[in-house]
């Protein structure tokens, strides 16, 4: 079962990070959109703008439209932010492999902008520092 | 100012290959048993560098690496812009085959990665004759594509560095952060259509299933490795393979993705000095 409290606390680290990394800034120019990260049961939404993450809001929610959404559990989350992930938990495309995540909507933005998201996705390795 | 010059030499050759004239880019270094090494989809043969620097491994054996037509320093065939490049098992072996006979390369040790391990064993299959033995490097015997290679070839968005971004999931953490973005660079610098074409090949047309157990591992040995963090070709593919052909021996590696001798020359490079060993064993020592 996903923590939401601590879920939320960890992506807005992710935010901070993103938010003072000028060549994400810079990849993600062209990036505004809202994706969706539901973890178990719990939703959550990253409203991007311009390759920054404005602002994270915590679902469910049936009038908030997405671009992609990325669905996994929360112990393969859990294991996809360690250190040195396990094979298969090391990548979001990985979790899929191995049949711990799911990816939905819109896949070719998704790709399209996948060194961008994978490393705002990544800055979730860094412990954090409470 | 210190300037440190590698013994890598390049060179190009120009010849037939299926009745098309390909001018190809190759480098080499070292001096002893000839081992001709393929690099991967959508790459070059940059990723054998440093096998190639390797002073050890280069006072024993000669490596050669191309880059096929289409990739690196090789150019397209005339007539490319009007073409689709879609790879073919026969133009890629006719490939090496040709490549070989150009230099006149006998018997050569054959070392390829992940494309270059699936035509390492169609090799093996169809002309273990004109091989010493074959290290198939991130091989199976077929993988289906689990995403849309047509996504690599679209006019509104860089086939390349999505391709980069995509296969990165294939290299392993424990890669040093350099060379874990010079992998990805490489990547990123294929032709338009490069990657697709290549995975036209690998996802489409090179399957081997079924045929595994008629290669002769007693004419040339077979030696497959694979590398614990490929999610492409995963350790179970590669032992399904290796299972499958008589003989074949195989190498799991541990903390190593789907560009070995490019990601982590370092870890690399034990396995591959064990690999040179198991392929120049008399076939009785197996």
């Amino acid at each position: 079962m996903a923590d939401t409290s601590d879920l939320i606390a960890r992506f807005e680290r992710m935010q901070t990070d993103l938010n003072r990394t000028p060549h994400l800034k810079r990849l993600g120019a062209l990036f505004s959109e809202t994706v969706l990260i539901q973890v178990d049961d719990e939703e959550f939404y990253l409203f991007f703008d311009k390759g920054q993450l404005a602002r994270i809001e915590p679902g469910p929610s049936r009038k908030t439209p997405w671009r992609f959404a990325l669905r996994t559990d929360a112990d393969a989350l859990a294991r996809f932010w360690e250190p040195i992930p396990a094979p298969g938990f090391n990548d979001i495309f990985g979790l899929i492999k191995i049949g711990r995540g799911r990816i939905d909507g819109d896949i070719l933005c998704l790709v399209k902008n996948l060194r961008f998201f994978k490393e705002f996705m990544d800055f979730g390795r860094v412990e954090l520092t409470v | 100012m210190n300037a440190v010059f590698e013994p890598i030499t390049g060179r190009y050759v120009t010849l037939d290959i299926s009745g098309v004239t390909q001018r190809i880019y190759f480098e080499e270094a070292g001096q002893g048993t000839p081992v001709v090494c393929f690099h991967t989809a959508g790459s070059d043969n940059r990723q054998w560098r440093f096998i190639l620097n390797d002073g050890e491994l280069t006072r024993t054996h000669r490596f050669i690496a191309p880059d096929m037509p289409w990739h690196g320093k090789s150019l397209p065939p005339a007539g490319w812009q009007t073409q689709q490049y879609d790879l073919t098992t026969e133009t890629y072996m006719d490939t090496v085959l040709a490549f070989c006979d150009a230099l006149a390369v006998d018997r050569p040790i054959f070392a390829g990665c992940s494309m270059g391990g699936r035509i390492a064993l169609q090799l093996a299959l169809h002309h273990p004759d004109r091989f010493a033995g074959f290290i198939a490097i991130e091989a199976s015997d077929f993988q289906p594509a689990w995403y849309d290679i047509d996504w690599f070839h679209r006019p509104d968005a860089p086939g390349g560095e999505m391709g980069a971004a995509l296969i990165s999931a294939n290299i392993a953490p424990q890669s040093p952060e350099v060379e874990h973005w010079n992998t990805q660079w490489l990547f990123m610098q294929s032709g338009p259509g490069v990657v697709r074409g290549d995975l036209s090949f690998y996802t489409r047309d090179g399957s081997l299933v079924g045929q595994l157990h008629r290669i002769d591992t007693a004419k040339a040995p077979v030696h497959i490795m694979v590398g614990e963090y490929d999610l492409t070709c995963t350790p179970e593919d590669a032992r399904r393979t290796a299972k499958a052909i008589p003989g074949a021996t195989l190498d799991v590696m541990p903390g190593i993705g789907h560009f070995p001798m490019s990601e982590n020359p370092e870890r690399f490079r034990p396995h591959f000095f064990n690999a040179l060993a198991r392929v120049a064993e008399p076939r009785s020592d197996q």
